[in-house]
């Protein structure tokens, strides 16, 4: 009858103070250690500002059409080493267009502002793309209907200028046509607590490996 | 020898069915009482800095299908006072309706993609995802010349390996498929389809069950795990409510071609600052359109045809 009464539950003396120390432990992190929210830095503007692929490179270049400051018929051309052969006037120009390795199958002789048309006319420096069209004619076509080259703005346009066209020289260095670009994005940002780790889940076990095999790898 | 009087003069023994409290019972039963109150306290403080506690306006905020115009105006200018409370950013929440006969198609020209990576920022300026910990709608993926092979594919390559030759880059987002996985599972139909083949979620009617997010073979949602943290230089002031505006903690969000842009006739953001020219966006019902002829011309596909989903978002292999 007594038996019950002599029994002293022994494992509480142990037990007790271990929860409450865990627990006291517990509120007092969850009070204390919270991790300031620090203020992002705002995004780098030159990821986002549209740009076109030829980009900062244009900026460099002189104005088309002032070709005249140096061959204008008034202004004499100083007779020089360096004058009698264009590739050496000329040396920020990279040519690497194919076989189209000819200054003049583009630019017009008699008249240095213009480019040369089929039958040998003219054609203005701000129509680059019918100098252009003369061999590319596929593509010209495509960016004439809108499937090749750029359009901002607006998909359905209101008024003129509210979609804004981009030209060949725009995007393509005539004398180097394949795209420079060099504003490079950096890649995203995954903070390590959001990557599914290799032992998660199912294989949480330290021998999962070993009777399992390794988990497969996240497909998209 | 004890005379045995003494034992009858004893009072009879008690039986161990006690009514009265022992003081050790006391001492063991209030230590457990008093363990058990501090844990459901250490368990529930976290509730004392919780940075998101919901308004009874927006307990009782009924779906966006329901609303009234009115109804509009008055949540709208509450998510403006949120937002001004919070961001120190004055907002302009609009909600432009899908036009008539419109259906937007996104096609992107693969063989122009040099994976500069400026869509995902563009995207990222324009639709106030969050910055830490980053959402990005966009993923380019890096893929070997030859192959369209997700499997082998990187996602996360640095700055020096874009533009490779050896290489081709292929920009993922949400595809706004005509069957689209991510509505069906949807437990509380906070996700549908709009009438121009945008798919929209209600932000606050959203619960953060990310069950869409795992039925999306695209990996195209994403979720806001903490509040999004925008620097206040760098929020967009024109939002969208079905769009872009500031997201609340724990719920989903998706690209949804910028609706706030194009509902207005502009071009999407992504599309605005391609610098080669690879994006192309319009409308699939207007035979005029650039998308239409190159859907016409060109021999375009989309990712994993298999699976059905049909979407809107076309690749293409062209000059």
């Amino acid at each position: 009858m007594a038996t019950t009464r002599t029994t002293t539950r022994l494992w509480l003396f142990f037990y007790i103070p271990a929860i409450l120390i865990l627990s006291i432990f517990l509120l007092y992190r969850s009070l204390t250690a919270l991790p300031a929210a620090a203020e992002p830095e705002p995004l780098n503007p030159a990821w986002y500002t549209l740009t076109t692929a030829r980009g900062s490179e244009l900026q460099n270049k002189p104005i088309v059409g002032n070709c005249f400051i140096c061959h204008a018929y008034w202004v004499p051309i100083p007779r020089s080493e360096q004058t009698s052969k264009p590739r050496f006037a000329h040396a920020n120009i990279v040519l690497n267009h194919g076989k189209n390795d000819r200054c003049y199958n583009c630019h017009m002789i008699s008249d240095r502002n213009k480019y040369v048309a089929d039958d040998g006319a003219g054609i203005i420096p701000q129509l680059p793309e019918k100098i252009c069209a003369r061999c590319h004619g596929l593509i010209y076509n495509d960016w004439l209907a809108g499937t090749h080259g750029k359009w901002t703005g607006m998909w359905q346009p209101v008024s003129k200028n509210d979609r804004i066209t981009y030209t060949c020289t725009e995007c393509h260095d005539p004398h180097n046509p394949a795209f420079k670009y060099n504003i490079i994005a950096p890649p995203p940002v995954w903070p390590e607590k959001y990557i599914r780790s290799k032992f998660e889940g199912s294989h949480s076990d330290p021998f999962s490996n070993f009777f399992i095999d390794e988990e497969p790898r996240e497909i998209f | 020898m004890v005379d045995s009087d003494y034992f009858d003069s004893l009072p009879p023994f008690e039986d161990e069915t006690q009514t009265e409290l022992s003081r050790r019972d006391f001492i063991a039963g209030s230590s457990i009482a008093l363990t058990c109150l501090v844990a459901t306290g250490a368990a529930l403080s976290p509730l004392l800095d919780a940075k998101e506690t919901p308004s009874v306006d927006e307990l009782i905020q009924k779906h966006y299908k329901q609303l009234s115009p009115e109804d509009k105006k008055t949540i709208f200018a509450r998510l403006e006072a949120e937002i001004k409370r919070d961001y120190h950013v004055d907002s302009k929440i609009s909600d432009p309706q899908p036009m008539d006969g419109v259906e937007y198609v996104y096609i992107l020209n693969v063989g122009r993609c040099i994976g500069c990576r400026k869509c995902v920022y563009a995207c990222m300026e324009e639709n106030n995802t969050s910055r830490d910990p980053q959402i990005q709608y966009i993923r380019v993926l890096k893929l070997e010349q030859g192959t369209i092979d997700v499997e082998t594919s990187s996602h996360d390559y640095p700055e020096n390996e874009a533009a490779d030759p050896a290489y081709y880059y292929m920009p993922v987002q949400c595809h706004q498929c005509r069957k689209p996985p991510c509505i069906k599972v949807c437990p509380v139909k906070a996700t549908w389809m709009e009438k121009d083949g945008i798919v929209v979620v209600d932000h606050n009617w959203c619960i953060g069950c990310r069950y869409c997010e795992a039925a999306c073979p695209y990996h195209a949602r994403r979720f806001n795990f903490s509040k999004p943290t925008i620097d206040e230089t760098d929020i967009n002031p024109q939002m969208g409510y079905l769009s872009n505006r500031i997201r609340p903690l724990g719920t989903m969000e998706k690209c949804t071609f910028c609706l706030h842009r194009t509902r207005v006739g502009k071009y999407p953001a992504c599309h605005d600052v391609c610098p080669t020219g690879a994006r192309k966006f319009g409308n699939l019902r207007d035979p005029n359109s650039e998308v239409r002829k190159i859907l016409k011309q060109e021999r375009v596909y989309v990712l994993k045809q298999e699976i059905g989903t049909l979407p809107r978002f076309y690749y293409v292999f062209a000059k």
